[in-house]
């Protein structure tokens, strides 16, 4: 018997980011951006064939819902995340 | 009859089935890291280079430029040999594993089946696929069968006569005897150079000059006792594994993935309330090769922590960062009676509902359904390595 599908738990989700002046989200999955709590990078294993380039925004949406979301510096491509 | 299968080199052999290619390259087997710098079995090119098994790894990088160390891979040995154990078990012999690559069986009990001694031991040979390059010898005694199959050719089967013993094994080797390096060196020493020379020694010189293990291989050197193959017992399947998305190495993550595995494979069925007796760890290396501990318990049991404290301290043993660990139930022990609490310990009964909840949940909605959260790296900068999502159909 092979070992299970072991899957990961909080795994990135694509999102839908319009970025502002400076990077920053304005617009998270078509809903607008009021306010940028806190913000952080990211990087580790630069030493290995896959590296971890992250910039995390941690956002508050016009609905009141708060929200992760980063730009893999790697991909190009914006995610969001139970950070 | 007593039958010998051999497969030399076995533990490269099987260490090359993922890399056929290197089997016809100048290869050998690594040194164990932490051991003597000396070579295990070497390929046949390897040979012809002038590298032998055995060799100080630096003679033979000298000899060989081109040589190449393949990694121990002791779970992919220890798998390979199952299953030739299992394909000749299929085939209705009864064996009797002697190491890697060395198993002896009986050929009575199939002669009829398949016509003859020979016949037999050619389905042997066929059992064990010509992939392995098996050889096979068989005698009267069993170390005259192994004596037989060392000389053996690749896919050969060597039958001697039981009078003939003698005169077989008098020009053969020393080294067939299982005895320590320097021991061979002795005997070189006082001229003795084949099997014939030191049977034809007196015992009792023998056993004064090398003792309890010059007496035996002795013994040995005269054919051996006549002694009666034993099977072994059936072997069972009852492994859990966890093979993790990213390579891991810090202790506390290998501690909690352990711990996921043995409540996996307590929870088995198969084990039908049996403890355990032996268990094994292994894991598969990021570099390619894997690992392997084994572990037999002072008495059997099948406490969780127990379990956890005996087995916990070998993974400071793993030489790298692993993609799979995995755990298996070598040797169960036979069910046996166990102290009742007089009184129950707290929390028994919600466990006991949630289990019979969650056998529910897994008859109306299927495998996979219920998954158990394994944190494994809780203190991460990357939030979807902290913890993973392991099935639970058990």
């Amino acid at each position: 018997m092979g070992p299970p599908a072991v899957g990961r738990l909080n795994a990135p989700r694509p999102a839908l980011v319009e970025i502002g002046p400076g990077g920053a989200p304005r617009v998270v999955n078509r809903e607008e951006v009021t306010l940028v709590r806190e913000e952080w990078r990211v990087v580790d294993r630069w030493w290995t064939e896959d590296p971890v380039d992250r910039r995390y925004f941690e956002v508050v949406l016009e609905s009141g819902r708060n929200v992760c979301v980063y730009r893999d510096r790697e991909a190009g491509c914006w995610f969001s995340q139970k950070a | 009859m007593v039958a010998c299968l051999l497969i030399p080199g076995f533990e490269l052999r099987a260490a090359l089935r993922l890399r056929p290619r290197l089997a016809l390259a100048p290869a050998a087997l690594a040194p164990e890291p932490g051991e003597e710098p000396l070579l295990g079995p070497v390929t046949a090119v390897a040979e012809t280079a002038g590298v032998t098994p055995g060799m100080r790894l630096g003679e033979a990088l000298a000899t060989c430029p081109s040589l190449v160390l393949v990694d121990r891979d002791p779970a992919t040995v220890e798998r390979e040999w199952e299953g030739v154990l299992r394909r000749l078990e299929d085939a209705g012999f009864a064996v009797d594993p002697v190491e890697q690559g060395v198993v002896v069986f009986e050929t009575k009990g199939v002669e009829r089946l398949y016509g003859g001694v020979r016949p037999a031991l050619a389905r042997a040979l066929e059992a064990v696929g010509s992939g392995w390059d098996p050889r096979v010898g068989a005698a009267a005694r069993r170390f005259t069968a192994l004596a037989a199959a060392s000389v053996a050719r690749p896919g050969q089967t060597l039958i001697v006569a039981e009078k003939e013993e003698e005169s077989f094994l008098e020009p053969l080797p020393l080294s067939l005897l299982p005895l320590p390096p320097d021991r061979y060196a002795e005997l070189e020493g006082l001229g003795l150079r084949r099997l014939g020379d030191f049977a034809q020694l007196p015992q009792d010189a023998v056993a004064e000059r090398l003792g309890v293990e010059g007496r035996n291989a002795w013994r040995l050197a005269r054919g051996g006792r006549r002694a009666k193959v034993r099977g072994r017992k059936p072997a069972f399947e009852l492994a859990e594994a966890l093979a993790f998305p990213e390579a891991v190495a810090n202790e506390l993550t290998l501690r909690r993935a352990l711990g996921s595995l043995l409540e996996r494979l307590l929870a088995r069925p198969e084990r039908a309330g049996r403890p355990f007796r032996k268990l094994a760890l292994a894991a598969r290396l990021v570099d390619g090769g894997s690992w392997r501990r084994a572990v037999t318990l002072r008495d059997a049991t099948a406490e969780l922590a127990r379990l956890r404290s005996a087995l916990g301290p070998k993974l400071v043993e793993l030489p790298g960062p692993i993609l799979e660990l995995r755990l298996e139930a070598v040797e169960l022990a036979e069910h046996t009676g166990q102290q009742l609490a007089l009184v129950e310990p707290a929390g028994e009964e919600v466990g006991v509902r949630l289990r019979e909840g969650l056998r529910q949940v897994r008859a109306s909605t299927g495998t996979g359904s219920v998954c158990a959260v394994v944190e494994v790296a809780p203190w991460s900068r990357i939030p979807e390595t902290r913890a993973l999502v392991v099935p639970r159909d058990t």
